[in-house]
């Protein structure tokens, strides 16, 4: 009897992991199949209804994680913003000359390249993959309320990632801190060309990689999507999104590597309302 | 574990009621730039309440329904809970538990070969971005969360699951006192 049982049980064990290696073999690199689609449709809607409920459980976790935080960040930011000051004043005469500037080529006239193409679909953060490896959230939004595969997602401060994978009322979204993560990128003012991948494990640290080494960039340059397109091919983003602020930029790291670090002016680890950029013809 | 149909209702509830929570609340709740990971404490509880093939197919079910959701690919999240489910109730199964200290020691532990398997798994896969030493302290931090969730879910669930559990029904059957006919109650 005993001896049924342990095989019955090992039997099962068995069934299981081969299951989980079949699965994994049958459903790897693919974007969404049939299976997972309909349990996301059917889960989605419990997971905006909890998503809701537990907000405010979340904010006061959340209060207590920044208090602590903050403590650290306000001498810093003091500094910050007398520097961010002067830029500023800086910045308004750059953008009334660029105002002269761009009616004097009529860039106004033409139809424009950046966001005003795409139409901006308001979503909210409804779930969050529990591990670094998988960097990826999920919105109540989706392919009813006209998100593709491969929009561009943007929070208020800056390029937060890209659909993968759309339901009829949700979709999951990989977050530019994904190991798959991929996005052409250049440095400001200069326009070092780059590309940016994620640090996993780091969601406060962003790599430039592929820099031209012979021009260095400089601690607290903003980084921005370059938007390329060559050749019938563009890229999925469109140009001038913000992504983040060089944090580390070592003329060693530069030349051995070809790379710097940037800190994301999104916070990725607190996402909650999103816009998806839709409605881009590729 | 005894599984009755209405005890199985109830363990289908506990897993989908735990993968909800851990999407919507704990994965989105970070301290000191951690979020916990109740899954793995929640198998690992199943297979120390129920023995090796409830922990074995309650982390295969609550891997694959994360797959679903997350859109990963399916498998992944599957192959490491039910080994961890599984070395939870063959523990169970060779060894008392003596001490309340005990479940929360194995959830942490649970925990960190959890974290271990999502890595060598990812591995595996491919990872095309290079990889942080920070993924060392999350996993740590996530194995100490692991701990402390221990206490309301293991006990919880114990308590949900108590009529199916073959000791605690045993407990229950010699804490009571025996019937002795024309005693009188001193």
């Amino acid at each position: 009897m005993y001896r049924k049982q342990v095989r019955r049980r090992r039997a099962v064990l068995a069934l299981l992991i081969i299951g989980s290696f079949v699965l994994l073999t049958v459903t790897y690199g693919q974007s969404s199949g049939s299976v997972q689609g309909g349990v996301s449709a059917v889960f989605s809607p419990l997971q905006t209804v909890a998503d809701r409920a537990l907000k405010p459980a979340r904010d006061l976790v959340g209060w207590f994680d920044k208090t602590f935080a903050a403590r650290g960040e306000n001498s810093k930011l003091t500094e910050e913003l007398a520097s961010a000051r002067k830029q500023a004043v800086a910045g308004q005469e750059a953008l009334s000359e660029n105002a002269q500037l761009r009616k004097l080529v009529e860039l106004d006239r033409n139809p424009p390249l950046a966001e005003s193409a795409y139409k901006p679909v308001a979503g909210r953060v409804i779930g969050r993959s529990p591990t670094v490896w998988n960097s990826t959230v999920t919105l109540d939004i989706g392919s009813g309320d006209g998100v593709q595969v491969d929009d561009p997602v943007i929070s208020g401060d800056g390029l937060v990632g890209r659909v993968a994978s759309t339901q009829g009322g949700s979709s999951q979204v990989t977050l530019i801190t994904d190991h798959e993560s991929a996005v052409s990128a250049k440095v400001l003012p200069n326009g070092v060309q780059g590309v940016i991948r994620p640090n996993v494990g780091d969601p406060e640290d962003l790599i430039l990689d592929f820099i031209d080494s012979t021009r260095h960039v400089h601690g607290g340059q903003a980084v921005v999507t370059s938007g390329w397109r060559a050749q019938g091919l563009a890229s999925l983003f469109p140009p001038g999104l913000p992504i983040g602020e060089v944090t580390n930029a070592s003329i060693v790291e530069q030349e051995a590597s070809q790379q710097v670090h940037l800190r994301p002016y999104a916070d990725i680890a607190n996402l909650d309302l999103v816009q998806v950029l839709t409605g881009h013809k590729r | 574990m005894i599984v009755t149909p209405k005890i199985f209702a109830r363990l289908a509830i506990v897993a989908i009621l735990a993968v909800l929570l851990q999407l919507s609340f704990f994965s989105r709740v970070e301290l000191l730039h951690t979020s916990a990971d109740i899954l793995p404490v929640v198998v690992v509880s199943l297979g120390l309440l129920g023995g090796s093939m409830t922990g074995a197919v309650a982390g295969f079910s609550i891997g694959f329904l994360v797959d679903c959701l997350l859109v990963a690919p399916l498998g992944g999240s599957s192959l490491v809970l039910l080994g961890v489910g599984y070395l939870a109730g063959l523990f169970r199964e060779r060894f008392d538990i003596h001490s309340a200290l005990v479940p929360p020691l194995i959830c942490m532990g649970a925990t960190l070969l959890a974290e271990l398997g999502f890595a060598i798994v990812q591995v595996m896969l491919g990872v095309d971005a290079p990889v942080s030493a920070l993924v060392v302290r999350d996993m740590a931090l996530k194995s100490i969360y692991a701990f402390f969730w221990t206490w309301p879910i293991y006990f919880g669930l114990r308590r949900l699951l108590r009529p199916a559990l073959v000791v605690e029904s045993q407990r229950i059957v010699r804490r009571r006192r025996p019937t002795v006919l024309g005693a009188r109650r001193v």
